[in-house]
């Protein structure tokens, strides 16, 4: 399996001459129908489509709850637009995803290689690297909190670098915690990515390198980096999509705040439903949302060629 | 190759029993629950450590009753959330727990809850069992809506002794000896107000003061009441610009906002001598009594909100969480029981049980057991100072209905870093929605 | 070819073991003192008495019960996606149909639907199905957002299983069924390995609809419980961290006895 894998490029091209010939053989090849993929289609409909159509119902009323909800047309999507809060959520929700990008991917693909290495304290430290994956929520924000404390926590050891330590208090200290956050708890996942796509890759093309004469960075930047390039696009698709929906962190670190400088678009959308309770507004930010994050997820799909998965198989 | 296949096919059978039978046993268990929802009534109450009383209550209150109470809890944060989604519907509890004023405001308006002028009818004493001042923060458009169920919570100005007596600054008792304080403080190089910006509504205790020692109590229930003008009066200014001009002294340090009470960072830069005061809610002795006992014994003080010289406001004048209340669903089936049960917030158990962990209950039979609670000196001083009280403000974020919260909060910390003006922070209060 | 050590990738990762480490560190410590201790120390304090009150008093809490309710809800939403996604992903692989094709598409659009957007009307459709303060309330939508990436993973994994392993079992005249059970299934061990941890993890960790699907402490999940020591007016540090530490021990175990065959199966998602 880990061969089948291998060298992407050449084993698509590979693939494409080998399977064309089968093609034209197999005409009795068994293949599934789609009845196959309906149990876990109703399943998902129901719970994920049907709650995301009714938020499209919603979206259009007034409710706070209590009683029913009133038709309202598009008041909800007009005041929206009006609002200087939700533009400045969306901006602040795209900022969070590109600092979130930028910053987790070098890191997650360069400890991903490290930990590909087989050796015995590599295999060690990354099981140490793995454990913020597994803390719940409420646990990472206490924690940061403690740990960030102006007066009792590392600010206060470390003056030269946070002066007063009022990390919360300004925007661009309350951005860089929630970056900085997300990442310690999200590097894991796309370490194991990379991880898993280092260990991918020949053993024999290092070895030419070597015998090139090529050192360590050119091996890097001219074999690693190129071999990793679809786990750079999957990762980078489930970054964008998490970080559009960046949500937990920001209710439990910053509240949005100070005042609304981090209020990112999930985050009012929740803001507006369980604080405000205005359901309908809540549901039109909803919708926004999950617009936003699918066109950006089908874009990137698009452009990987994703939703094409079957055919790279057989080479249609 | 053959055993993964196998051990996986064990593995989607077992899940797949485990689900059905999982489903069977749920439908069995709602079966009960609907069968057996005719001779129960649901208590709702806020999660957290004071729920060891109400447990104990509901046990007191089983012994005897033929409809059995059940405690349900809702962990703290996600209190109100979770109660709005499920009152008016099939979820709702019978008796609920809240914050009496705007917390319950929206579903009198409803017309989900039920007046208790009949219950008071049939037992007086449920209502002349309670402090006055009390008792009216949950009375809603002239009609009572609750029953006060657990401590009352004034918010006191808290200090270190120690830190005062090095510096040679006395507790201040009027605003003009608080700036002073505060000057001599930060030339020693001492924060002199440690503040929890972080969780905001420490932030709003300062403004709830000095609106009432300014203008006295009438300009907010005005506010509050829907008359937006009272935000944009001239009291109103002032006490922000006296507010401002504390906070350009530096009185509060620079980094507050990253500081949190929930978290214990405020009461640490209390307790460990790196500032001198907090303006908190009494629930601050006990927090303190749990991490710093040494502090607490020798070196806490605590008092009133200082006078503002040429304020409106009364001096012995409150601010904070009056207390928590019950309040009874229209749709109960079981109003008697209900009754009964509100019957034993004023009993001598009661009373002894709240003042056993801490809490400070408001019926007129508490002086009766002061002695018996864990600070008698503190829960008495307390107990007077709520009792003389002209006027207990209920906290900002609990006198407006709850979906006002998130604005106040903004605003008071926006007010606070600077990012808004006197007149912006009027503009932020105008839109409030009227309580 | 024996290569020399990387000093520099071993500085890089002692620095990150710093960041990582840190945060963990100060919660240990944290766990092993009793609250005064902990407020007297500061979260960076070295610990003066060691003490294992707070993990006694957090199983004596009703921890236990949040314990076995969330293994059951674990359990069942692996078993779900264990049951539902495996078939699709064969599907999507290898069916022909421009059905599957779209379902495939609605997955990944899936991946787009933050549990957060949808809790409201989830909330009303639980409570229509009676399913409020149910387990099953919680397991059904938990398995249904874990769904879309464990799709995407698994799809991955069974993209590799060349097309010549398919044809050979057809000429022995293999159903889809069979094909399924005898190849398919076998050489996608390490992604279903990965589904499971993924989903698992899914579940332990889930808060939002436990959050707002249950109410009563005969179903309260680790999560919520850990949420119970946050009270409107402070936090018991001390106790709720020796409660983080309990509630990841079992999922630390699953990872590390699982850690191999998860890097495998993440191989599927990445190289293409």
């Amino acid at each position: 399996m880990t061969t089948a894998t291998a060298p992407a490029v050449d084993s698509e091209k590979t693939r494409r001459r080998a399977t064309r010939p089968g093609r034209a053989a197999g005409t009795g090849v068994s293949r599934p129908s789609f009845v196959w993929a309906a149990p876990a289609a109703v399943f998902f409909g129901l719970f994920a489509i049907v709650p995301l159509l009714l938020v499209v119902v919603l979206s259009f009323t007034s409710w706070n709850g209590l009683g029913s909800p009133e038709f309202a047309g598009l008041d909800n999507w007009s005041k929206l637009l009006d609002d200087p809060v939700m533009l400045k959520s969306l901006w602040l929700s795209l900022l969070l995803t590109v600092l979130g990008v930028v910053v987790q991917t070098p890191i997650s693909i360069l400890l991903g290689v490290w930990a590909a290495g087989h050796q015995r304290n590599r295999a060690v430290l990354s099981a140490i690297y793995f454990v913020p994956l597994l803390l719940s929520i409420t646990a990472v924000s206490v924690l940061w909190r403690a740990v960030l404390d102006p007066n009792f926590g590392v600010p206060s050891q470390a003056r030269w670098l946070f002066g007063d330590g009022n990390l919360f208090g300004v925007q661009a200290g309350a951005i860089g915690v929630l970056v900085f956050v997300s990442t310690w708890q999200f590097t894991p996942l796309h370490t194991l990515i990379y991880q898993g796509a280092a260990r991918a890759i020949p053993q024999v093309l290092y070895q030419a390198a070597q015998i090139d004469g090529a050192g360590r960075f050119r091996q890097f930047f001219h074999i690693t980096l190129p071999q990793l390039r679809n786990s750079i696009v999957t990762s980078m698709v489930l970054m964008v999509v998490g970080g559009l929906t960046t949500f937990d962190t920001v209710l439990i670190l910053t509240q949005g705040g100070p005042g609304t400088d981090t209020t990112n678009s999930a985050y009012y959308m929740y803001q507006k439903a369980f604080k405000s309770f205005e359901f309908g507004t809540a549901s039109a930010i909803a919708l926004l949302l999950v617009l936003v994050a699918s066109f950006v997820s089908l874009v990137m799909v698009r452009l990987t060629g994703y939703d094409k998965m079957r055919s790279t198989m057989e080479g249609v | 190759m053959k055993r993964p296949a196998q051990l996986l096919r064990t593995a989607v059978v077992g899940g797949v029993t485990l689900t059905l039978s999982l489903s069977l046993a749920a439908c069995g268990n709602s079966g009960d629950s609907a069968d057996g929802g005719s001779d129960k009534i649901h208590i709702l109450v806020y999660g957290d450590a004071a729920n060891k009383v109400e447990k104990q209550l509901v046990e007191t209150f089983n012994k005897t009753s033929k409809v059995k109470a059940v405690l349900d809890t809702i962990p703290g944060a996600d209190y109100q959330a979770k109660l709005q989604t499920i009152i008016s519907g099939k979820q709702a509890p019978d008796v609920f727990f809240n914050w009496g004023g705007g917390s319950i405001k929206p579903y009198v308006d409803a017309g989900l809850l039920m007046p208790l002028d009949d219950f008071i009818a049939k037992d007086p004493g449920l209502e002349s069992n309670f402090l006055p001042s009390v008792f009216n923060t949950a009375v809603v458009d002239g009609k009572p809506y609750g029953v006060p169920m657990r401590g009352t919570q004034p918010v006191l100005l808290f200090s270190n002794k120690k830190v005062l007596a090095d510096a040679g600054v006395a507790a201040p008792r009027t605003w003009s000896e608080l700036l002073t304080a505060v000057k001599t403080l930060k030339a020693k190089g001492v924060t002199p107000i440690a503040l929890g910006g972080g969780d905001k509504w420490p932030t709003q205790m300062w403004f709830q003061y000095m609106y009432d020692r300014v203008a006295g109590p009438d300009l907010f229930q005005k506010a509050v009441g829907g008359d937006k003008s009272a935000w944009a009066s001239p009291d109103s200014k002032k006490a922000l610009g006296m507010l401002k001009e504390l906070i350009d002294t530096g009185a509060f340090g620079s980094n507050y906002d990253s500081v949190k009470f929930t978290d214990g960072g405020s009461p640490a830069l209390l307790a460990t001598g790196k500032a001198a005061f907090e303006l908190m809610g009494s629930w601050e002795y006990s927090t303190l009594q749990d991490a710093y006992p040494d502090f607490v014994k020798k070196d806490l003080g605590y008092g009133g909100f200082p006078t503002v010289e040429g304020g409106k406001g009364d001096p012995n004048n409150l601010a904070g969480n009056t207390n928590n209340y019950y309040s009874v669903l229209k749709n109960t089936e079981h109003p008697e029981a209900v009754a009964e049960f509100l019957k034993l917030m004023y009993s001598d158990e009661f009373v002894k049980a709240q003042l056993g962990i801490g809490n400070l209950p408001t019926t007129t039979n508490t002086p009766k057991f002061l002695n018996g609670s864990a600070n008698p000196a503190y829960s008495t001083y307390q107990y007077e100072l709520v009792k003389k009280a002209p006027a207990f403000q209920l906290s900002w974020d609990q006198a407006y209905p709850p979906a006002a919260t998130t604005t106040i909060h903004q605003a008071v910390q926006q007010f606070f870093n600077g990012q808004m003006g006197a007149d912006a922070f009027i503009a932020a209060m105008q839109t409030l929605p009227a309580a | 070819m024996r290569r020399r050590p990387n000093y520099l990738a071993g500085f890089g990762s002692l620095i990150w073991l710093f960041v990582v480490g840190l945060p963990l560190y100060v919660m240990l410590v944290a766990t092993f003192q009793s609250r005064a201790d902990y407020a007297a120390n500061g979260p960076l304090g070295l610990p003066e008495r060691f003490t294992l009150d707070n993990y006694v008093n957090d199983l004596s809490d009703g921890f236990g019960q949040y314990f076995l309710n969330t293994v059951i809800v674990t359990v069942c939403v692996v078993g779900i996606v264990l049951l539902l996604v495996p078939p699709l992903a064969y599907a999507i692989v290898r069916s022909d149909g421009k059905a599957t094709g779209r379902i495939f598409r609605l997955f990944l659009l899936g991946l787009a639907i933050p549990s957060q957007a949808v809790i409201v009307p989830m909330f009303y459709l639980i409570n229509e199905a009676g399913l409020y303060d149910n387990l099953i309330g919680v397991i059904l939508p938990t398995a249904a957002f874990a769904m879309p990436v464990c799709t995407l993973i698994l799809s991955g994994v069974m993209r590799d299983i060349t097309s010549e392993l398919y044809e050979a079992m057809t000429v022995d005249g293999a159903s889809s069924w069979l094909i399924f059970r005898r190849l398919v299934m076998p050489l996608s061990k390490s992604g279903l390995s990965t589904v499971i941890v993924f989903s698992a993890l899914q579940a332990w960790n889930g808060f939002l609809f436990p959050l707002v699907l249950t109410q009563s402490s005969q179903n309260k999940v680790i999560t919520m419980g850990l949420y119970d020591f946050q009270t409107e007016h402070g936090v018991d540090m001390p106790g709720l961290l020796a409660a983080v530490v309990l509630s990841m021990l079992p999922i630390l175990l699953v990872y590390l006895f699982a850690r191999r065959a998860l890097v495998q199966g993440l191989m599927g998602v990445g190289g293409k």
